[in-house]
Protein backbone atom coordinates (compact mmCIF):
# COMPACT_ATOMS: atom_id res chain seq x y z
CA UNK A 1 0.00 0.00 0.00
CA UNK A 2 2.93 2.08 1.12
CA UNK A 3 4.60 1.62 -1.92
CA UNK A 4 1.41 2.40 -4.85
CA UNK A 5 1.08 5.71 -2.29
CA UNK A 6 4.44 6.26 -3.21
CA UNK A 7 4.27 5.85 -7.00
CA UNK A 8 1.19 7.79 -6.78
CA UNK A 9 2.79 10.94 -5.34
CA UNK A 10 6.39 10.58 -7.43
CA UNK A 11 3.48 10.78 -10.73
CA UNK A 12 1.86 13.64 -8.80
CA UNK A 13 5.05 15.13 -8.52
CA UNK A 14 6.36 14.39 -11.77
CA UNK A 15 3.25 16.21 -13.31
CA UNK A 16 3.45 18.84 -11.50
CA UNK A 17 7.14 19.69 -12.39
CA UNK A 18 6.08 19.71 -15.93
CA UNK A 19 4.65 22.89 -15.85
CA UNK A 20 7.24 25.69 -15.75
CA UNK A 21 7.41 27.84 -12.26
CA UNK A 22 6.51 31.23 -12.37
CA UNK A 23 9.58 33.41 -11.86
CA UNK A 24 9.52 35.47 -8.90
CA UNK A 25 8.33 38.99 -9.54
CA UNK A 26 10.34 41.65 -9.57
CA UNK A 27 9.08 45.66 -8.97
CA UNK A 28 9.32 45.81 -12.63
CA UNK A 29 7.41 43.28 -13.08
CA UNK A 30 4.80 45.05 -11.49
CA UNK A 31 5.68 48.19 -13.01
CA UNK A 32 5.10 46.56 -16.48
CA UNK A 33 1.63 45.58 -15.39
CA UNK A 34 0.30 49.60 -14.99
CA UNK A 35 1.18 50.41 -18.82
CA UNK A 36 -0.97 47.37 -19.64
CA UNK A 37 -4.93 47.92 -21.03
CA UNK A 38 -6.74 48.37 -17.17
CA UNK A 39 -8.79 44.94 -17.41
CA UNK A 40 -9.18 45.23 -13.43
CA UNK A 41 -12.89 44.68 -12.26
CA UNK A 42 -15.48 42.89 -12.85
CA UNK A 43 -17.28 42.75 -16.02
CA UNK A 44 -20.17 40.84 -17.58
CA UNK A 45 -21.82 40.31 -21.26
CA UNK A 46 -24.24 43.25 -21.90
CA UNK A 47 -27.68 42.42 -22.79
CA UNK A 48 -29.42 42.88 -26.06
CA UNK A 49 -28.08 42.54 -29.58
CA UNK A 50 -27.15 39.02 -29.45
CA UNK A 51 -29.29 38.42 -26.54
CA UNK A 52 -27.55 38.21 -23.56
CA UNK A 53 -24.47 39.22 -25.12
CA UNK A 54 -24.59 35.85 -26.73
CA UNK A 55 -21.69 34.85 -29.53
CA UNK A 56 -21.90 36.62 -32.68
CA UNK A 57 -20.90 36.28 -35.69
CA UNK A 58 -18.30 38.40 -37.68
CA UNK A 59 -20.40 41.00 -39.23
CA UNK A 60 -22.20 41.94 -35.87
CA UNK A 61 -25.05 39.53 -37.62
CA UNK A 62 -26.88 36.79 -36.26
CA UNK A 63 -24.93 34.06 -35.02
CA UNK A 64 -22.91 32.00 -37.11
CA UNK A 65 -23.13 28.19 -36.34
CA UNK A 66 -19.99 26.41 -36.23
CA UNK A 67 -19.27 24.07 -39.56
CA UNK A 68 -18.99 20.89 -38.94
CA UNK A 69 -17.36 18.00 -40.65
CA UNK A 70 -19.69 15.15 -41.72
CA UNK A 71 -18.20 12.86 -38.67
CA UNK A 72 -19.20 15.86 -36.23
CA UNK A 73 -22.62 16.71 -38.18
CA UNK A 74 -23.94 12.88 -37.59
CA UNK A 75 -22.30 13.15 -34.15
CA UNK A 76 -24.07 16.09 -33.31
CA UNK A 77 -27.61 14.77 -35.31
CA UNK A 78 -26.93 11.98 -32.84
CA UNK A 79 -27.02 13.97 -29.90
CA UNK A 80 -29.63 16.12 -30.88
CA UNK A 81 -31.97 12.90 -31.62
CA UNK A 82 -31.37 11.73 -28.65
CA UNK A 83 -33.56 14.48 -27.26
CA UNK A 84 -32.07 15.02 -23.89
CA UNK A 85 -34.11 17.60 -22.06
CA UNK A 86 -30.91 19.13 -19.96
CA UNK A 87 -27.50 19.31 -19.93
CA UNK A 88 -25.25 18.09 -16.82
CA UNK A 89 -25.28 22.16 -15.89
CA UNK A 90 -28.95 20.49 -14.42
CA UNK A 91 -26.95 18.62 -12.08
CA UNK A 92 -24.23 21.71 -11.44
CA UNK A 93 -21.48 20.39 -13.69
CA UNK A 94 -19.69 23.06 -15.09
CA UNK A 95 -19.75 23.64 -18.70
CA UNK A 96 -15.86 24.28 -19.34
CA UNK A 97 -14.79 25.81 -22.01
CA UNK A 98 -15.77 27.48 -24.02
CA UNK A 99 -18.84 27.53 -22.34
CA UNK A 100 -18.32 28.78 -19.56
CA UNK A 101 -17.32 32.54 -20.79
CA UNK A 102 -20.76 32.87 -22.14
CA UNK A 103 -22.96 32.55 -18.59
CA UNK A 104 -25.21 35.61 -17.67
CA UNK A 105 -22.89 36.08 -14.73
CA UNK A 106 -20.07 38.75 -13.90
CA UNK A 107 -16.35 37.72 -14.09
CA UNK A 108 -13.43 39.38 -12.81
CA UNK A 109 -10.00 39.58 -14.52
CA UNK A 110 -6.74 39.84 -12.10
CA UNK A 111 -3.62 40.85 -13.73
CA UNK A 112 -0.10 39.68 -11.60
CA UNK A 113 3.25 39.31 -13.25
CA UNK A 114 2.97 36.01 -15.44
CA UNK A 115 0.07 34.95 -15.32
CA UNK A 116 -3.80 36.67 -16.33
CA UNK A 117 -6.34 35.35 -13.81
CA UNK A 118 -10.27 35.20 -14.25
CA UNK A 119 -12.37 34.81 -12.06
CA UNK A 120 -15.97 33.51 -12.74
CA UNK A 121 -19.03 34.03 -10.57
CA UNK A 122 -21.07 31.13 -12.67
CA UNK A 123 -20.23 28.16 -10.68
CA UNK A 124 -17.47 29.60 -8.77
CA UNK A 125 -14.87 28.94 -11.56
CA UNK A 126 -11.11 30.00 -12.20
CA UNK A 127 -9.27 30.41 -15.06
CA UNK A 128 -5.18 30.51 -15.16
CA UNK A 129 -3.83 32.23 -18.43
CA UNK A 130 0.03 32.15 -17.95
CA UNK A 131 1.80 35.16 -19.67
CA UNK A 132 5.38 34.53 -18.39
CA UNK A 133 6.58 32.81 -21.67
CA UNK A 134 6.09 29.33 -21.48
CA UNK A 135 4.83 27.47 -24.21
CA UNK A 136 1.49 25.33 -24.68
CA UNK A 137 2.07 21.85 -23.23
CA UNK A 138 2.78 19.10 -26.17
CA UNK A 139 0.47 16.88 -24.32
CA UNK A 140 -1.70 18.14 -21.97
CA UNK A 141 -4.04 17.31 -19.88
CA UNK A 142 -7.78 17.10 -20.47
CA UNK A 143 -9.58 19.89 -18.10
CA UNK A 144 -13.07 21.93 -18.20
CA UNK A 145 -10.42 24.95 -18.74
CA UNK A 146 -7.77 23.31 -21.13
CA UNK A 147 -4.58 24.66 -20.41
CA UNK A 148 -3.82 28.58 -21.38
CA UNK A 149 -1.02 30.64 -22.41
CA UNK A 150 -1.01 33.88 -23.22
CA UNK A 151 1.13 37.59 -25.02
CA UNK A 152 0.09 41.06 -25.20
CA UNK A 153 -0.23 42.52 -28.73
CA UNK A 154 -0.91 46.19 -28.59
CA UNK A 155 -3.24 46.04 -26.04
CA UNK A 156 -4.66 43.07 -26.96
CA UNK A 157 -4.15 39.84 -24.64
CA UNK A 158 -4.35 36.67 -26.56
CA UNK A 159 -4.99 33.90 -25.12
CA UNK A 160 -4.31 30.38 -26.52
CA UNK A 161 -5.74 27.43 -25.06
CA UNK A 162 -5.46 23.32 -25.87
CA UNK A 163 -6.32 20.31 -23.97
CA UNK A 164 -10.10 19.78 -23.11
CA UNK A 165 -12.30 17.67 -21.41
CA UNK A 166 -14.48 15.72 -23.35
CA UNK A 167 -17.44 16.72 -21.00
CA UNK A 168 -17.31 20.13 -22.69
CA UNK A 169 -19.01 20.77 -25.93
CA UNK A 170 -17.53 23.34 -28.75
CA UNK A 171 -20.86 24.14 -28.92
CA UNK A 172 -24.61 22.89 -28.14
CA UNK A 173 -24.61 19.22 -29.09
CA UNK A 174 -21.26 19.51 -31.02
CA UNK A 175 -18.41 17.87 -29.14
CA UNK A 176 -15.02 18.29 -29.99
CA UNK A 177 -11.47 16.24 -30.48
CA UNK A 178 -9.08 16.34 -28.55
CA UNK A 179 -7.18 18.59 -31.12
CA UNK A 180 -9.59 22.04 -30.29
CA UNK A 181 -7.82 24.97 -29.63
CA UNK A 182 -9.29 27.92 -28.48
CA UNK A 183 -7.73 31.79 -29.28
CA UNK A 184 -9.36 34.30 -27.70
CA UNK A 185 -8.48 38.00 -28.04
CA UNK A 186 -9.28 40.55 -25.14
CA UNK A 187 -9.28 44.27 -26.06
CA UNK A 188 -10.85 46.94 -24.50
CA UNK A 189 -13.23 49.16 -27.26
CA UNK A 190 -13.98 51.76 -24.63
CA UNK A 191 -12.83 52.52 -20.60
CA UNK A 192 -15.30 50.22 -19.93
CA UNK A 193 -16.16 47.72 -22.76
CA UNK A 194 -14.38 45.00 -23.68
CA UNK A 195 -14.39 42.78 -26.69
CA UNK A 196 -13.65 39.28 -26.69
CA UNK A 197 -13.14 37.56 -29.86
CA UNK A 198 -13.25 33.36 -29.29
CA UNK A 199 -11.91 31.85 -32.79
CA UNK A 200 -12.37 27.42 -32.38
CA UNK A 201 -10.62 25.28 -34.20
CA UNK A 202 -10.55 21.73 -34.22
CA UNK A 203 -9.36 19.81 -37.58
CA UNK A 204 -11.65 17.27 -36.55
CA UNK A 205 -14.78 18.55 -36.13
CA UNK A 206 -14.58 21.61 -37.98
CA UNK A 207 -13.81 22.71 -42.04
CA UNK A 208 -13.51 26.13 -40.90
CA UNK A 209 -12.64 28.05 -37.66
CA UNK A 210 -15.55 29.03 -36.02
CA UNK A 211 -15.30 32.81 -34.46
CA UNK A 212 -17.54 35.02 -32.42
CA UNK A 213 -17.57 37.94 -30.16
CA UNK A 214 -18.98 38.71 -27.39
CA UNK A 215 -19.08 42.36 -25.44
CA UNK A 216 -19.01 43.22 -21.96
CA UNK A 217 -19.25 46.63 -19.82
CA UNK A 218 -17.03 46.84 -16.47
CA UNK A 219 -19.22 47.46 -13.11
CA UNK A 220 -16.77 49.39 -11.00
CA UNK A 221 -19.54 48.87 -8.31
CA UNK A 222 -19.92 45.14 -8.28
CA UNK A 223 -17.77 42.17 -6.43
CA UNK A 224 -18.08 39.50 -7.76
CA UNK A 225 -20.49 36.58 -5.55
CA UNK A 226 -20.27 32.86 -4.58
CA UNK A 227 -22.27 30.71 -6.97
CA UNK A 228 -22.45 27.48 -4.75
CA UNK A 229 -24.43 25.40 -7.08
CA UNK A 230 -24.75 22.48 -5.13
CA UNK A 231 -26.73 25.07 -2.23
CA UNK A 232 -30.36 24.48 -3.39
CA UNK A 233 -30.03 22.72 -6.88
CA UNK A 234 -33.32 21.28 -7.42
CA UNK A 235 -33.22 20.98 -10.72
CA UNK A 236 -31.39 17.56 -12.44
CA UNK A 237 -31.22 15.43 -15.12
CA UNK A 238 -30.78 11.96 -15.42
CA UNK A 239 -28.52 9.91 -17.67
CA UNK A 240 -31.82 9.20 -20.16
CA UNK A 241 -31.44 13.19 -20.41
CA UNK A 242 -34.87 13.08 -18.35
CA UNK A 243 -35.42 16.39 -16.24
CA UNK A 244 -36.55 16.73 -13.07
CA UNK A 245 -37.44 19.30 -10.73
CA UNK A 246 -37.73 18.60 -6.50
CA UNK A 247 -40.18 20.35 -5.13
CA UNK A 248 -40.18 18.78 -1.47
CA UNK A 249 -39.96 22.04 1.15
CA UNK B 1 -56.74 42.21 -19.67
CA UNK B 2 -58.31 44.69 -21.95
CA UNK B 3 -57.86 44.14 -26.06
CA UNK B 4 -56.30 46.12 -27.67
CA UNK B 5 -53.11 48.01 -28.82
CA UNK B 6 -52.36 49.20 -25.43
CA UNK B 7 -52.85 45.56 -24.21
CA UNK B 8 -51.11 44.06 -26.94
CA UNK B 9 -48.11 46.25 -25.72
CA UNK B 10 -48.16 45.43 -22.23
CA UNK B 11 -47.60 41.79 -23.29
CA UNK B 12 -44.86 42.53 -25.73
CA UNK B 13 -43.24 44.13 -22.67
CA UNK B 14 -44.02 41.07 -20.54
CA UNK B 15 -42.59 38.72 -23.31
CA UNK B 16 -39.51 41.14 -23.29
CA UNK B 17 -38.98 40.54 -20.02
CA UNK B 18 -39.96 37.08 -19.90
CA UNK B 19 -36.90 36.23 -22.80
CA UNK B 20 -34.64 38.27 -20.90
CA UNK B 21 -35.25 35.91 -17.93
CA UNK B 22 -35.39 32.89 -19.59
CA UNK B 23 -32.02 33.51 -21.69
CA UNK B 24 -30.53 33.96 -18.10
CA UNK B 25 -32.13 31.07 -16.30
CA UNK B 26 -31.02 28.76 -19.19
CA UNK B 27 -27.73 29.28 -18.24
CA UNK B 28 -28.24 26.65 -15.22
CA UNK B 29 -31.05 24.35 -16.55
CA UNK B 30 -33.24 24.07 -19.30
CA UNK B 31 -37.16 24.35 -19.47
CA UNK B 32 -38.47 21.17 -19.86
CA UNK B 33 -40.05 20.74 -16.51
CA UNK B 34 -42.01 23.96 -16.86
CA UNK B 35 -44.93 24.20 -19.65
CA UNK B 36 -43.77 27.28 -21.42
CA UNK B 37 -46.97 28.01 -23.56
CA UNK B 38 -49.00 28.38 -19.91
CA UNK B 39 -49.23 31.41 -17.74
CA UNK B 40 -50.91 31.40 -14.23
CA UNK B 41 -51.73 33.21 -11.36
CA UNK B 42 -51.61 31.77 -7.84
CA UNK B 43 -52.39 33.94 -4.56
CA UNK B 44 -51.84 32.54 -1.08
CA UNK B 45 -49.43 33.78 2.21
CA UNK B 46 -45.31 32.85 1.70
CA UNK B 47 -43.70 30.52 4.25
CA UNK B 48 -40.47 30.43 3.10
CA UNK B 49 -38.30 32.26 0.98
CA UNK B 50 -35.15 30.63 -0.02
CA UNK B 51 -32.09 33.08 -0.97
CA UNK B 52 -29.90 30.33 -2.85
CA UNK B 53 -27.97 29.81 -5.44
CA UNK B 54 -28.63 28.85 -8.52
CA UNK B 55 -31.88 29.51 -8.11
CA UNK B 56 -34.67 31.43 -5.78
CA UNK B 57 -37.59 29.73 -4.10
CA UNK B 58 -40.42 31.21 -2.71
CA UNK B 59 -42.89 28.57 -0.70
CA UNK B 60 -46.59 29.64 -0.77
CA UNK B 61 -49.05 28.02 1.03
CA UNK B 62 -52.60 28.56 -1.34
CA UNK B 63 -56.10 27.75 -0.43
CA UNK B 64 -57.04 25.45 -3.66
CA UNK B 65 -60.73 25.58 -4.79
CA UNK B 66 -61.74 22.62 -2.21
CA UNK B 67 -60.25 24.50 1.16
CA UNK B 68 -57.37 22.54 1.14
CA UNK B 69 -54.28 24.65 1.72
CA UNK B 70 -51.65 23.23 -0.95
CA UNK B 71 -47.69 24.21 -0.84
CA UNK B 72 -46.43 26.07 -3.99
CA UNK B 73 -42.67 26.38 -4.95
CA UNK B 74 -41.83 29.31 -7.33
CA UNK B 75 -38.37 28.93 -8.47
CA UNK B 76 -36.82 32.18 -10.01
CA UNK B 77 -33.63 34.08 -10.43
CA UNK B 78 -30.12 33.38 -8.26
CA UNK B 79 -29.41 35.77 -5.57
CA UNK B 80 -26.84 37.32 -7.32
CA UNK B 81 -28.84 38.30 -10.47
CA UNK B 82 -31.64 39.66 -8.47
CA UNK B 83 -29.51 41.40 -6.01
CA UNK B 84 -27.57 43.25 -8.41
CA UNK B 85 -31.51 44.33 -9.98
CA UNK B 86 -33.07 45.77 -6.88
CA UNK B 87 -33.62 42.48 -5.15
CA UNK B 88 -32.94 41.31 -1.30
CA UNK B 89 -33.44 38.44 0.75
CA UNK B 90 -36.03 40.71 2.53
CA UNK B 91 -37.53 41.36 -1.12
CA UNK B 92 -40.07 38.80 0.35
CA UNK B 93 -40.96 37.52 3.24
CA UNK B 94 -42.76 34.71 5.80
CA UNK B 95 -46.36 35.96 5.70
CA UNK B 96 -46.11 37.97 2.78
CA UNK B 97 -49.47 37.97 0.89
CA UNK B 98 -48.29 37.60 -2.30
CA UNK B 99 -49.76 37.44 -6.06
CA UNK B 100 -47.18 35.81 -8.47
CA UNK B 101 -47.52 34.87 -11.73
CA UNK B 102 -45.65 32.03 -13.30
CA UNK B 103 -44.85 29.39 -15.70
CA UNK B 104 -46.50 26.39 -13.82
CA UNK B 105 -45.17 22.70 -13.95
CA UNK B 106 -45.77 20.03 -16.53
CA UNK B 107 -48.33 17.49 -14.90
CA UNK B 108 -50.07 19.55 -12.21
CA UNK B 109 -47.61 20.35 -10.11
CA UNK B 110 -48.05 22.93 -7.68
CA UNK B 111 -44.99 24.95 -8.74
CA UNK B 112 -43.62 27.11 -11.36
CA UNK B 113 -40.94 29.68 -12.50
CA UNK B 114 -41.14 33.13 -11.46
CA UNK B 115 -42.28 35.89 -13.91
CA UNK B 116 -43.83 38.45 -11.54
CA UNK B 117 -45.12 39.18 -8.39
CA UNK B 118 -47.39 41.70 -6.24
CA UNK B 119 -46.81 41.95 -2.34
CA UNK B 120 -49.01 44.93 -1.30
CA UNK B 121 -47.96 47.92 -3.33
CA UNK B 122 -44.61 46.75 -4.23
CA UNK B 123 -44.47 44.75 -7.39
CA UNK B 124 -41.34 42.52 -7.95
CA UNK B 125 -39.87 41.61 -11.67
CA UNK B 126 -37.43 39.12 -12.36
CA UNK B 127 -34.86 41.96 -14.20
CA UNK B 128 -35.67 44.40 -11.31
CA UNK B 129 -36.64 46.68 -13.71
CA UNK B 130 -39.34 49.43 -12.14
CA UNK B 131 -42.77 49.21 -13.33
CA UNK B 132 -46.03 50.80 -13.37
CA UNK B 133 -48.13 47.44 -14.00
CA UNK B 134 -50.47 47.04 -11.58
Amino acid sequence: MRLVIGAAMALALAAQQKAPALKVPTEADWTAIAKLPDFTGVWEQTFGGGGRGAARGRAGGPPAGPQLTAAYAAKRQALVSKGAEDKDTANCLPPGMPGIMGQPYPMEFLLTPGQVTIVIEAYSQVRHIYTDGRPLPEDPEERFFGTSIGHWENGTLVAETVGFSPLTELAPNVPHSEKMKIVERFRLTDPDTMSIETTITDPEALTAPFTSTRTLRRHRAWTIAEYICEENNRNSVDANGKAAINIKK
Amino acid sequence: MRIGSSGRLIIAGSIAALALSTASVSAHHSFAAFDMSKQQTITGVVSRFDWTNPHTFIWVDVVNDKGVTETWAIEGMSPNYLGRRGWSKTSVKPGDKITVSIRPLKEGKTGGMFIRAQIGDRVLMPTGAPTDER
